[in-house]
């Protein structure tokens, strides 16, 4: 079928994951064990079973996927109320992080039925039976569902996200028009919630290099800012085999941002550059 | 101190495992595998013609081969690999302008794709066996 | 190649630093990719045009200038975009060193067929 947004979910799906073998190249620490299950409280009607992830660094033992019998009539729409919802009433170690529950701080982004969105802004409706959850995919996780983000915020830090000007500052503001300001458009409202960069195969083979979709679409915002004077240096940065060129448009990205923006279309405008600097 | 997560390193989430094949994904290791199984068919493409400068025999022989069963599958196979492999390279080439991605138009061309490299297969099958008929 | 374990993310992130080069080699991956649509496409018709036939025929159609011109192209742009397409896919997929045997195997390899398939052709073409 033909995806016309990023938030539509496939009603059907030929495959729900590739035919390979579950632990092929997966540390044995990494493995995911047998976990147990909550069932549903008494007299419960609407009932829908969540597997959910869960590690706990405390005990040493591996990662497991427990099963919680959710009463959907006790609990919000989201998931994050499901994920309130066991936290309050069945389990309360279970671990996630969360802040706005609006899609604007990308906090609660997660692997949810095996693509990567924000939990609060998924539908209960929307879930396949059972709904799986993991922590956003390719990531050291700290406890459940809590990634640790830590490399990733080293390689935004990498690109220096922010306006570089040699002339010396305006009396006033710095002025664009609103044609140059139109540039930046779809590209300044990320969130850095990671569902991009977490879901693209390249970056799970060379994520230690490759900067990854969500960093690349953050250094295209600062290339495409008018006011901005230190694009050569930039691309400099960027054009690596690795840094950039690991990028082979799979576009993954463009497919699951929350927010509907293009880190695809972005990792373009920036090979377009490279080509058109030295040509 | 003691640092607990220091006795055992964090366990890394899922990637190919857990991540649901999707038209995007699938489709871009299409084109690494058809593009693999084309360098095989390089591979025979340089036999093939170096047996025809070698001799009639020789010729006969991999020409011989091709026709077997085994060989004309084969054939299909290449055939299917290298429309899928050109289209799916002729859309990387768009991208690579900047235009198209938007995720109707990826969905859109994607399916393109498939549906070309199939007709274009089932047209040089049939084309090929009146040619030769 | 991850040289630091207790070093600070931002040292892991930088690694060896920028290469400041792939826009080149990205380059010619299209520039042979756009070679080989007319290219490939002149293959599988002559290819269907002469399937089945016997040696006599198919060394009469290589010794037309048309045909040997294109075929060397053919076999140029070819193993350039093998060679190219080959090297991404084990940088991708090998982080060992042996990696960088693989990358030196593929590239001789490539070259020696381009040159097998060539000669072979001009042989057809010129031979008495």
């Amino acid at each position: 079928m033909i995806i016309e947004s990023s938030n539509q979910v496939p009603r059907a799906t030929l495959l729900k994951r590739f035919p390979l073998p579950r632990n092929l190249g997966v540390a044995p620490g990494s493995r995911i064990g047998p976990g147990k299950t909550w069932p549903a409280p008494a007299g419960a009607v609407r009932v829908k079973s969540f597997e959910i992830y869960r590690y706990d660094p405390d005990t040493g033992e591996n990662p497991r996927l427990d099963t919680f019998e959710v009463d959907l009539d006790e609990c919000g729409p989201m998931l994050l109320d499901v994920l309130f919802w066991i936290k309050n009433k069945v389990d309360t170690t279970l671990t996630f992080r969360r802040s706005c529950r609006e899609g604007i701080c990308g906090s609660c982004a997660m692997t949810i039925d095996g693509t990567n969105w924000l939990a609060c802004l998924r539908s209960i409706s929307d879930l396949a039976t059972p709904a799986t959850i993991y922590p956003l995919a390719n990531m050291p996780v700290i406890k459940d569902l809590v990634p640790d983000t830590t490399h990733l915020f080293a390689q935004y830090a990498m690109i220096e996200p922010w306006l570089k000007s040699k002339t010396p500052a305006p009396e006033g503001e710095r002025l664009q028009s609103p044609e140059e300001r139109s540039q930046v458009d779809g590209y300044y409202e990320c969130i850095l919630c990671f569902c991009c960069t977490s879901g693209c195969p390249s970056h799970w083979w060379n994520g230690n290099r490759f900067l990854g979709p969500a960093v690349l679409l953050q250094a295209w915002r600062w290339l495409a800012d008018s006011r901005d004077e230190a694009a050569g240096e930039r691309l400099d940065t960027l054009e690596d085999p690795m840094r950039l060129y690991a990028c082979h448009t799979i576009l993954n990205c463009t497919r699951t941002c929350p927010k509907g923006l293009n880190p695809g279309k972005a990792i373009a405008e920036i090979k377009k550059m490279v080509v058109e600097r030295r040509s | 101190m003691p640092d607990p997560a220091a006795k055992r390193p964090r366990p890394l989430s899922p990637n190919i495992q857990n991540y649901r094949p999707q038209l995007t994904s699938v489709l871009s290791v299409t084109n690494r595998i058809t593009g693999l199984a084309l360098s095989a068919g390089a591979v025979v493409l340089v036999l093939w013609l170096v047996s025809a400068a070698t001799g009639p025999q020789a010729y006969a022989a991999v020409q011989g081969a091709i026709a077997s069963w085994v060989g004309q599958v084969a054939l299909l196979g290449f055939t299917f690999a290298f429309f899928l492999h050109l289209c799916g390279g002729i859309r990387h080439l768009v991208w690579d302008t900047v235009h198209g991605f938007e995720l109707r138009a990826i969905y859109a061309s994607g399916w393109a794709v498939v549906a070309a490299s199939l007709a274009l297969t089932v047209a040089a099958w049939t084309a090929s066996l009146f040619m030769g008929g | 190649m991850d040289r630091r374990t207790m070093g600070s993310p931002l040292a892991r992130a930088i690694g060896l630093g920028s290469a400041r080069k792939g826009v080149k080699h990205w380059w010619a991956e299209r520039v042979s990719a756009v070679a080989l649509v007319p290219l490939t496409l002149w293959f599988a018709a002559a290819i269907i045009a002469h399937a089945g036939s016997d040696h006599a025929a198919f060394v009469a159609w290589l010794r037309t200038p048309l045909a040997a011109i294109l075929m060397v192209l053919l076999l140029t742009a070819l193993f350039h975009h093998t060679v190219l397409g080959l090297q991404v896919v084990i940088e991708d997929y090998m982080h060992s060193g042996a990696k960088f045997a693989a990358v030196i195997a593929v590239r001789l390899g490539c070259f020696a067929l381009a040159a097998a398939g060539i000669v072979a052709t001009l042989r057809i073409t010129f031979g008495g």
